[in-house]
């Protein structure tokens, strides 16, 4: 991601860091002294460390999400298999924790999906494949976006740090320098 | 970035970008850790499940499909379980070489970002 200019831009909400080319040049325009300049980096990077919290958070949900649209492709799919033989599905499922029940899911052309908020819709096998694999593609889509939004939430993290360093660093580097001529 | 005792090394938009680059390449390395234990871990029960199957002489195996475990015959089970070690094996192939590619890439930066900054940057695990 190699760019000629450093010019800062936001994206989706997260503000971008600029990046500082010379050290006494940016304290100079921000017009603030070192201790404010560092309070100011400091801060931003807390609030980036919390915009991290949340996408990590979000992360970690669609994570989960998408195996378990996986495991209802899987079921569709051999319920689509099994329609025409005229054999019957026989499975055992949990009733609760520990106990099992034996079932036949004698051939069918629809299945219900739970939809979420107490609801659940009757569809065709076709349309149930359908759209869970439309909700498959979203969530890995949206997981793509969160991803791309993390590394550029922590390019903008780094470079905050990078020019917390050197604030300070030239901010030693003049004391020194002045001490050095008091002394001669 | 360790705070250094002053030195006056210019930072330049090239070097941020090198950094940044480090700083995503160790993250990117970090999550494929994970993954490939993930991965490593289903093998083993693919694996052991194979074994299994091969122990048991039931005509009729209860193989997990989502959260039920339907009634399925042997053969099937055991082509299901074929294409399931192979897609494993394959998933774990592609994991190890893209962490064998991104260590080689931050071993490259590791020596560029070393080279310029020596002392004034600490790029290791701590």
């Amino acid at each position: 991601m190699a760019s000629s200019s450093p010019a800062p831009y936001e994206r989706r909400g997260i503000p971008g860091a600029s990046f500082v080319e010379d050290v006494q040049s940016y304290l100079a325009h921000s017009g603030l002294d070192v201790n404010s300049s560092l309070a100011f980096l400091q801060e931003r990077l807390q609030q980036y460390k919390i915009v991290e919290m949340k996408l990590l958070a979000q992360q970690r949900d669609l994570q989960a999400k998408i195996p378990d649209i996986g495991k209802c492709l899987d079921i569709a799919a051999t319920l689509q298999v099994k329609k025409g033989t005229g054999e019957a599905l026989v499975a055992d499922f949990e009733v609760s924790e520990g106990i099992y029940s034996r079932t036949r899911i004698e051939d069918t052309n629809s299945v219900c999906l739970w939809l979420g908020a107490n609801v659940m819709l009757e569809y065709s096998l076709e349309e149930a494949e359908a759209l869970l694999r439309k909700n498959l593609d979203n969530a890995k889509a949206s997981l793509e976006v969160l991803a791309a939004d993390l590394q550029f939430l922590r390019d903008q993290m780094t470079i905050t740090q990078v020019t917390i360093a050197r604030v300070y660093n030239w901010d030693v580097h003049q004391r020194r320098s002045k001490q050095v001529a008091l002394e001669t | 970035m360790q705070q250094g005792s002053g030195s006056e090394t210019e930072v330049t938009w090239e070097d941020q970008q090198n950094i940044n680059k480090f700083g995503r390449l160790n993250n990117r390395f970090h999550e494929l850790e994970e993954e490939i234990k993930a991965a490593k871990e289903a093998n083993e029960s693919l694996e052991d499940a194979g074994n299994e199957l091969i122990l048991s002489d039931e005509d009729v195996v209860r193989f997990q499909i989502g959260e039920v475990f339907a009634h399925m015959p042997r053969e099937d089970v055991e082509s299901r379980l074929e294409k399931m070690k192979e897609d494993a094996d394959k998933e774990l192939e592609r994991l190890q070489e893209e962490r064998e590619s991104v260590v080689s890439q931050m071993a490259a930066l590791k020596k560029i970002l070393y080279g310029k900054f020596k002392d004034s940057i600490n790029l290791e695990e701590d």
